[in-house]
């Protein structure tokens, strides 16, 4: 491997890169699923390749391939510098970094029981376990168990004498039921949507899921849907679970304050933020009760790293301190760009094949006080949603759309009947404003979602949310049509 | 200067030497190999300056091995036989330790689903085309778009795909793809152009720019209209993200047999106003993809909507054996996921798009529409914003820019009070991955309903 790092760096220097790193990336992962007593799927996956990053005329270019004989190498190192010549035609101004130390260094994920030293044998045995049970529940049409294992080992050597050596491990698993009727299709998920719970770590984390535990009340949950009244409509007191405001805090928190966003830079794909950086330390963005955090550096996240894909130490820094905005995630470009000293270090990419992106690491609300019980006890009438089911917002992150797998009417304090098809809808700062409580440490749980996208070309990434359940106040709830 | 890329991205020869040193892998009773490769370089705008330009090569292999009713893939991105062996052995380990599959239909033979042939939508001047020629692309759009701020992708790439089974499927196709997006932000409106084909020749960049140019333009000054129920022309871009939702709503028939899809007790009803025609068909002469599926199934032209007509899913070979069909050809990889239309096509109708918003007494114009999702797929309803340019229509002309609404609708409602469907076809790339493509009309919708109304 070294000796890759170094024929790629010298070829890139020798043809006249400015500044140059190179990335080797070498991925294992694997993929169950079950359906009822059917494995579905059973795939693994090994990926090896590497990419080029070049600064030549102060304008980036990017070159990869899985080819891995010296002189593919040499080619892609010099095809980066042709890149970025190219690039160098429409510039307007030389790309600047901000300094960064040098690091040389290993990291690695902390994990009690390496997932990919367990059977398979073992490992589809809870999911096939809930899959029938969940199917044999009268009235389910489809149990599901799914399991996704991913471990990257990255080699990260740069011009400026960075040389980085990490392993991540991330695990995630869930189970799902569908019941059917009459043009009526629920789903009830544990313990999180689209593929379950993840975490960076091992498969402890897996074993203390309890799916198999679990099914029988998925399924009845999911029964309970199908003969529950659609959810109201009208403007009332919202509680959320965790995992849905980990989404709430995903789209209109993490995503409106990525530089790169906020600077246009993404403006044709994703779209721009409604925030701006004369905005920094003045705009509210939420109540007092609203203090969210970047942090690479939380345990267990799926964005929890050593350094990012531009070798920038791992960094806990305020976005959002006590509901005021306070800070942006960036990259030694965006962060040069806004007159900053030092990155944040958000700059990942997904897999070898593509340029990093500035991408959320953790993206976490920090915990109040009380308990989801305290929260509700408060609420003389309204609703309490859980679990993300739908999400849409607008290209500058302000008007949202969200919904839920199952909603409980809240009356008088305690939780009455089941809700369908529970949705809402807000404008951000209005309604983070609207934020009267934050759940404490004891409901705080670091949860996450493997599949956010962005960039061109599309790249997915794994990014964490440690969040409370937490209540809003005057939103306007079952508001489909 | 040099070409990014000197030739296929995978050849047939090349992924056939690499299957044929696992298809009689020790101990498996039936292997699939599927080979793809791909070239890709894409040059990235923003603030009118190019911000990230990449160069990618990427190969794949898929090995699905079966030992009785046990059937496990593994994948590896090295070609050579060590890693073929380890991934085969990898795959089979796996599948040995899984529990049999009762379902399991075995591997497709041609010598039943027809032997596939390729598309060839390859175009040797796109496959080579170099980071200078994608660069001057983005100058001379830049120029056209007259603006500080335009922002979007030129794209040139190239792709291959072979499978071969022990089950004697041997088959390959390849094609070229290009893509141009510009958005024009004019600091009080956007605007957005954009056009795709299998030919870097047939895109047209600057007049792309010129069009976002054009709708920045009349964005300005945009004021509140009023949400609710309103007669709206939906342009080309608008249409086809809905029919890819519609796609995602249930055309497959996993979805159709677990009983999640809007088809179920539908077929020969009418779901759609007679004038719509709604097919997956990769042979379109506007469609880019390959000639057929993951498992070398032929891929054939289903119309899931004809002439308003509900007919019935698309099928691979595990569900045509489930529903006792012809397979279609639309194997989508995962047996979890099942078949999938992914290169739809809209058939075109008569009226020019000034002819559809002619017909328009008080409604809007849509030009696309922004991050949509499923609130519910058996009745199709979505929900996402308009942006880069909505439009009054009164008594027939296009008047001043409205802010942008969050739409609230279901497809099928959409699709059943179409009033008027246009006659130019544009063909839009999918925004993630070399496969699949949609080419829609512009279309005239009677009743469309908006929920909510955003300030820009």
């Amino acid at each position: 491997m070294r000796q890759l790092l170094t024929t790629a760096l010298d070829a890139a220097t020798d043809a006249g890169a400015t500044y140059v790193d190179v990335r080797v990336l070498e991925a294992v992962s694997e993929s169950l699923s079950t359906r009822g007593a059917i494995v579905e799927g059973l795939d693994r996956s090994e990926s090896l390749g590497y990419g080029v990053r070049v600064l030549r005329n102060g304008a980036w270019g990017y070159a990869a391939s899985p080819r891995l004989d010296l002189g593919e190498v040499s080619r892609i190192a010099r095809m980066a510098v042709e890149v970025a010549e190219a690039s160098s035609t429409s510039q307007t101004r030389p790309v600047e970094l901000v300094d960064e130390p040098v690091h040389v260094a290993t990291w690695v994920t902390p994990v009690e029981r390496d997932p990919f030293a367990v059977s398979l044998e073992e490992k589809l045995g809870p999911l096939l376990e809930a899959s029938e049970a969940m199917e044999r529940v009268k009235g389910i049409r489809v149990g599901r168990g799914t399991m996704d294992l991913h471990r990257q080992r990255s080699w990260f050597l740069t011009s400026e004498g960075t040389d980085l050596d990490q392993t991540i491990v991330n695990v995630g698993a869930g189970i799902e039921a569908t019941a059917v009727n009459d043009g009526d299709v629920q789903q009830r998920s544990y313990p999180g949507s689209f593929r379950g719970h993840f975490e960076a770590g091992g498969y402890d984390i897996v074993e203390r899921m309890d799916l198999a535990g679990n099914a029988e009340q998925t399924a009845e949950e999911t029964l309970a849907l199908i003969r529950a009244p659609e959810c109201p409509a009208g403007t009332t007191t919202l509680v959320l679970d965790g995992h849905q405001v980990m989404l709430q805090v995903h789209e209109s928190v993490g995503h409106p304050t990525e530089l790169d966003r906020v600077l246009g830079m993404e403006a044709a794909f994703a779209g721009t933020s409604f925030v701006g950086i004369p905005e920094l330390g003045s705009l509210r963005y939420g109540s007092e009760h609203v203090t969210i955090q970047s942090d690479a550096t939380s345990p267990g996240g799926l964005g929890t790293y050593g350094y990012d894909d531009e070798g920038v130490e791992a960094q806990r820094v305020d976005l959002v301190r006590e509901g005021i905005l306070v800070g942006f995630q960036s990259s030694r470009e965006t962060a040069a760009a806004m007159g900053a000293d030092r990155s944040n270090g958000t700059m990942r990419a997904e897999g070898w094949e593509n340029f990093p992106l500035i991408r959320m690491p953790n993206i976490n609300l920090l915990p109040g006080s009380g308990s989801l019980e305290d929260l509700i006890s408060e609420v003389e009438e309204g609703v309490y949603m859980s679990t993300n089911k739908s999400w849409s917002i607008d290209d500058k992150r302000k008007n949202f759309q969200f919904g839920c797998e199952i909603g409980w009417e809240i009356k008088r304090g305690k939780l009455t009947r089941i809700v369908k098809n529970p949705r809402y809808t807000g404008i951000t700062p209005v309604f983070w404003g609207s934020c009267d409580a934050v759940a404490g440490e004891d409901e705080w749980r670091m949860h996450g979602t493997p599949n956010c996208g962005k960039g061109q070309p599309g790249q997915t990434m794994r990014v964490g949310h440690g969040t409370a359940p937490a209540r809003f106040r005057g939103v306007s709830v079952g508001v489909s049509q | 200067m040099s070409r990014d890329f000197a030739e296929v991205p995978v050849d047939h020869a090349d992924a056939r030497r690499a299957a044929e040193s696992v298809l009689d892998f020790p101990g498996a009773d039936d292997v699939e190999v599927s080979v793809m490769g791909s070239q890709t370089g894409v040059t990235r705008y923003a603030l009118s300056e190019i911000i990230q330009n990449t160069v990618r090569n990427e190969v794949r292999a898929y090995v699905r091995v079966v030992t009785g009713r046990q059937v496990a893939t593994a994948v590896t991105t090295q070609l050579d036989a060590g890693h073929m062996n380890r991934a085969a052995a990898s795959a089979l380990e796996a599948a040995r330790q899984s529990r049999p599959d009762e379902e399991w239909p075995g591997l497709p033979s041609p010598d039943v689903v027809g032997h596939a042939q390729g598309c060839w939508r390859y175009d040797d001047a796109t496959a080579a085309a170099t980071p200078k020629e994608r660069a001057a692309q983005v100058v001379r759009l830049l120029s056209a778009s007259e603006a500080d701020n335009t922002s979007g992708v030129f794209e040139t790439s190239a792709h291959s795909f072979s499978v071969l089974s022990s089950a004697g499927v041997d088959c390959a196709d390849a094609h070229t793809r290009c893509v141009t997006t510009c958005l024009v932000d004019t600091g009080e409106a956007t605007g957005w152009g954009e056009d795709s084909s299998h030919r870097l020749d047939r895109v047209d960049a600057e007049a792309a720019a010129r069009r976002a140019l054009d709708k920045a333009r009349r964005g300005t000054g945009a004021i509140d209209a009023p949400t609710g129920r309103h007669q709206v022309v939906l342009e080309p871009a608008a249409v086809a993200t809905m029919l890819e939702y519609l796609s995602y709503c249930g055309m497959g028939a996993k979805q159709f047999i677990d009983g999640e899809s809007f088809l179920i007790g539908q077929t020969g009803k009418q779901l759609a106003a007679p004038g719509i025609t709604l097919a997956d068909d990769v042979w379109h002469a506007h469609s880019v993809g390959i000639g057929f599926d993951f498992e070398g199934v032929p891929k054939k032209r289903v119309a899931v909507i004809d002439q308003g007509t509900a007919t019935g899913p698309v099928t691979d070979w595990r569900t045509s054996r489930k529903l006792k069909t012809e397979p279609t050809g639309h194997y989508s990889g995962s047996t979890e996921f099942g078949p999938y239309a992914s290169h739809l096509v809209l058939d075109r109708g008569g009226d020019s798009l000034d002819e559809l918003i002619s017909g328009v007494d008080d409604g809007l114009l849509v030009t696309r529409f922004h991050y949509v999702n499923v609130l519910d797929r058996p009745s199709t309803l979505l929900t996402g914003m308009t942006r880069d340019g909505t439009f009054r229509i009164t008594k027939g002309e296009v008047g001043g820019a409205v802010h942008n609404f969050r739409f609230a609708h279901s497809v099928l409602d959409a699709l059943r009070s179409t009033s008027g469907v246009g006659r130019e076809l544009a063909a839009f790339a999918p925004d993630y991955g070399s496969f699949g493509g949609t080419v829609a009309p512009a279309l005239r919708v009677e009743d469309f309903n908006f929920a909510s109304t955003t300030s820009h």
